[in-house]
Parts: C-alpha cells; sequence; structure tokens
C-alpha cells in the first residue's frame, strides 16, 4: 500500500514537472501595458565594460631613475635649459585611494560622488638643500593630491546620453598638520555627449578642462567603448586621457593593454614666497598591461606593469596663486625645468566593484 | 467572564486570520508578467511556498546571433549551469512581503554578467514596481522601473 502511495506521489511529481517545463510561452507573445508603458532610457554600462570599481586601494612604485633640473631663473616656454641640479631618485611610489559612491542610481539618471587620495614618495640620493633646492624640496616631502569628484550620467533617450564630471584637486607637498591655502584647488570639468547603438558600443564626444599633463588645458575629448560580439574583445578609450585594448580570458579575468595619460599642478610650499605659488607641472604618459581577476563576490584585483614615460615636469610661479592658461600660445615663462628617465612601474590594488 | 474571555479569544482569532488574509492579497500584488525598462525581457512573478519567484517567459531577441541557437546562460560562473536555456530561467529568487508595498530578502539575477545582486521590491502603483539590485548596502545598487503586462484580449 505504502509502495503504491509513493509511486502515485512520484508520478504526479514528475507531471507537474514535465508541465513545468513544457509551458507555452508563446502565450506571452501578445501581452500589452495594463496601463501605460515605462520610459526605456539606454544604460551608462554595456556588455562586456571593465568592472566599475566604487572603492580601490592601491600601492604604486616606479624602478630608479634619474632626474635634472634647471636653475629658477624664467625661461620662455620653447627655451633650452641646462643642467643645475641632477641625481638619481632610488625610489617613487606610493599609496593610492579612490571611492565612488552612487548618490542616485536610477534608470533616468546616475549621479556619483567621489573622493580620491593619491601620495607620491620621492627618494632622491644626496639631494642638497642649498646647492639642489628643487630636487631637495621633491625628497623632502611627499606629493599629495586630495580630490572630490562628481559624476552625473543623463540619458536622454534610448540611445542618446550627456555626461558631466567636475573634480576639485587639493594638490601640493603638504602634511596633515601643515595644509596650504585653499585658493590653490585645481578645478577640471569634462562634458560629453554620446550615443549607445546597441548593448556593445557607446560612443561619445566632448570638451574637457584637465589638469591631467601637468598645465591648465582645454581639449576635446571622444570616447568609445566597444565589445566583440563574442564578449572577448572591445576597446575602452577616453581620448586623449586613456587609450585601452580589452580580452575577457573569462567572465572572472579581464586583460587590458594601452596607456593613460596622469598628473596635476602640485604648490611646492618650500619654494613658495611672497604669496606666489610655486607650483610643478607633471605630466606623465603610462603605457602598461593590466590585470583584472576576480577574488570573492564583488572584490577585484587589479595588477598593472609598464613605463613610466615623462610628458612634462616643469615649474610655474603663479603669482597670488592665480591659475593661468598658457596652452600651445601662450608666452608665460616657465620658472624651471625637469627632466626625468623613463622608469618600468608596477601597481596593485584591490577594488570593490560593480560588474 | 468566561463568555467575555472566549469571545475576545474569537475576535482575536477573526483579526489575525483577516489581517493575514490582508497581508497575503498585498504581497500577492507582485504576482503577474512584469516588463523592465529595457524592455528585453518580460518576468512571470510567482508564489511558491509563501516566497515570491520570477522566471522569464519571453525575450525580444530570444536567438544567439552568435551561436544562432536559443539563448543560454552563457555567462552563469556555474559551468554546468551555462547551457541552461534563459527562457524559463529563474532570475528573482526568495522575496518575502514585508508589507507597505515592499518585498525583500530576495535576489536578482543578471544574466548579462551572470552576477547576484540583493534586491528589494517596492509597488509604486498597482501597474508599477521600482526594482533595485544591490551589492551589500543599498547605496551601491541601480533601480529600475517595471510594468505590468496583461492578456486584455484574454479578459473580453
Amino acid at each position: 500500500m505504502k509502495l503504491k502511495t509513493l509511486m502515485c506521489s512520484l508520478f504526479l511529481v514528475h507531471l507537474v514537472t514535465v508541465a513545468q517545463d513544457e509551458e507555452d510561452y508563446s502565450i506571452y507573445d501578445d501581452l500589452e501595458y495594463a496601463d501605460e508603458s515605462s520610459t526605456t532610457f539606454v544604460s551608462p554600462k554595456i556588455i562586456g565594460l571593465s568592472p566599475n570599481r566604487f572603492i580601490n586601494v592601491a600601492w604604486d612604485v616606479q624602478s630608479p631613475y634619474t632626474i635634472n633640473a634647471s636653475d629658477t631663473l624664467g625661461y620662455a616656454p620653447d627655451a633650452s635649459w641646462s643642467i643645475k641640479e641632477t641625481s638619481n631618485v632610488s625610489y617613487t611610489g606610493g599609496l593610492r585611494l579612490n571611492a565612488n559612491i552612487p548618490v542616485i542610481s536610477r534608470n533616468n539618471v546616475v549621479w556619483q560622488m567621489g573622493a580620491n587620495y593619491m601620495n607620491t614618495n620621492f627618494s632622491i640620493d644626496e639631494a642638497d638643500p642649498t646647492n639642489e633646492p628643487i630636487l631637495s624640496e621633491l625628497n623632502s616631502r611627499s606629493l599629495n593630491t586630495g580630490g572630490l569628484f562628481t559624476t552625473v550620467f543623463k540619458p536622454l533617450n534610448d540611445k542618446q546620453f550627456l555626461i558631466f564630471q567636475g573634480q576639485a584637486d587639493y594638490n601640493g607637498n603638504y602634511t596633515f598638520t601643515d595644509f596650504h591655502s585653499f585658493v590653490l584647488t585645481k578645478y577640471s570639468a569634462a562634458i560629453l555627449w554620446g550615443k549607445s547603438p546597441h548593448d556593445r558600443l557607446q560612443w561619445a564626444i566632448g570638451a574637457t578642462r584637465t589638469y591631467r599633463v601637468g598645465e591648465l588645458n582645454y581639449v576635446p575629448i571622444i570616447m568609445y567603448n566597444w565589445t566583440s560580439k563574442r564578449e572577448k574583445w572591445g576597446t575602452e578609450i577616453l581620448f586623449p586621457a586613456r587609450v585601452h585594448g580589452k580580452y575577457w580570458m573569462n567572465k572572472n579575468s579581464l586583460i587590458m593593454f594601452g596607456y593613460e595619460l596622469e598628473g596635476g599642478s602640485y604648490h611646492l610650499a618650500g619654494l613658495s614666497n611672497n604669496g606666489n605659488s610655486f607650483e610643478l607641472r607633471r605630466g606623465e604618459v603610462r603605457p602598461r598591461i593590466e590585470w583584472n581577476r576576480k577574488l570573492i563576490g564583488f572584490f577585484w584585483l587589479n595588477a598593472q606593469v609598464g613605463a613610466r614615460i615623462n610628458y612634462g615636469f616643469t615649474y610655474d610661479e603663479l603669482e597670488n596663486g592665480k591659475e593661468f592658461f598658457r596652452g600651445f600660445f601662450g608666452q608665460q615663462e616657465i620658472s624651471a625645468f625637469s627632466s626625468l628617465g623613463t622608469s618600468l612601474y608596477g601597481l596593485v590594488g584591490i577594488s570593490f566593484v560593480s560588474l | 467572564m468566561k463568555k467575555f474571555k472566549t469571545l475576545a479569544i474569537i475576535l482575536a482569532g477573526i483579526f489575525l486570520f483577516t489581517s493575514m488574509i490582508g497581508e497575503t492579497e498585498e504581497g500577492d500584488k507582485l504576482i503577474g508578467v512584469w516588463e523592465p525598462s529595457n524592455k528585453k525581457i518580460y518576468l512571470k512573478i510567482d508564489k511558491i511556498s509563501g516566497k515570491y519567484y520570477g522566471k522569464i517567459v519571453w525575450l525580444r531577441e530570444p536567438i544567439d546571433p552568435v551561436t544562432g541557437k536559443p539563448k543560454t546562460d552563457k555567462n552563469n560562473p556555474d559551468e554546468s549551469l551555462k547551457d541552461v536555456p534563459l527562457k524559463g530561467f529563474r532570475m528573482l529568487k526568495d522575496f518575502v512581503y514585508k508589507g507597505d508595498g515592499e518585498w525583500a530578502d530576495g535576489t536578482i539575477y543578471d544574466p548579462q554578467n551572470g552576477s547576484t545582486y540583493n534586491c528589494v521590491i517596492k509597488l509604486r502603483d498597482d501597474n508599477t514596481l521600482d526594482i533595485r539590485g544591490y551589492i551589500g548596502l543599498k547605496t551601491f545598487g541601480r533601480t529600475d522601473v517595471w510594468k505590468r503586462l496583461v492578456n486584455k484580449k484574454k479578459k473580453k
């Protein structure tokens, strides 16, 4: 009797399972909205985009190289200069922190606020403060960047979108007990208009005010994020700031290759006098290979190796700290020059991400 | 006194029963077919053993352009599930009605990247849902608007 009951039960379970498996999905082909349709907005992401880092902690280090500096005289922008100070930099590196937190994240608008901190320590061999004031200044106190930024992604419809980014950076060789004037805060911004024709492509054009190569600049920008049909290859480009190709080895491992421009304008406290700001305009190109690997859950490892190539390492004296725009044609004097040998660099970090 | 006690117990029982039915009716407003704002899929939400689950019942593009075959859950981190058809795939799991038009404690799966997120669902009106998928804290998430679909022809 018990066996019969068991057999009947098993048969019923089988029937239910078969019924579920063989559900007629065609009945859902002719559905209509109960009241009205929702509006479709273009997504800020495309398929296969690299993980979006909410929080990132990283350490950056460079191999030894030579650094030179001129005398502080005042030069025409295209002037030739002679070496007054020279030394070997045995260590360059520091901590990098970044947080990018969504404030509003809906399908019709995404607004994120973030903060970043970047520290660069230089160990310059035997830099003498009397004869080598610039190198000694770099050696004595590390360069810091503390910034706040905001990004707004505003879909206009199911294809077009606007992106606005604004950033305020507090850069210099300050310490946490010795801040300089907030008047020296550097403001950057970017605005882009773009389209996403399908799930694997988004492009945009726009303009930016940036300190990415050291000096203040206004440049056009182009974004081009694309993923192949098989979702293996692609590009992530925000030209000229960064250009990357990418290859997804599998869903947990991504290789990126390309370059990034990095830099800023830093107030050097020990060389600033009479209310003026003596600023290092530092810009570098970093061709590199980057490996992103899922560790656990939404925590990912990020490792980069590449070269650090000097783009600009000059010094300007800002009268009363007032910023100016030299651009390509400006004739404002450059206070001093430096040149840096190319070095290898490595970066390793851990991120809390969203895919 | 004894009669009063009995009456009180009966009344309490009735109150409890009706409020439970009320909760159930409110909670069951989630049941039905819904369309996310990207209009790529329909999800049918059902109640199973007191919890709410949602599966994909319609795809705008049912065929994978690379393989030419019906789409499967190819991004699933579990290798053994990569060949499971997306049509019929259970994307919403384990939602419990918390009252006040909110369902929580569940998860939402994103077949585009194979990730599972915490999720909370809010009923904006009888035919509109706010669905927020998030990682750990609700701050790290995104809200989408889903609309209810019905078979009007069948009603007639």
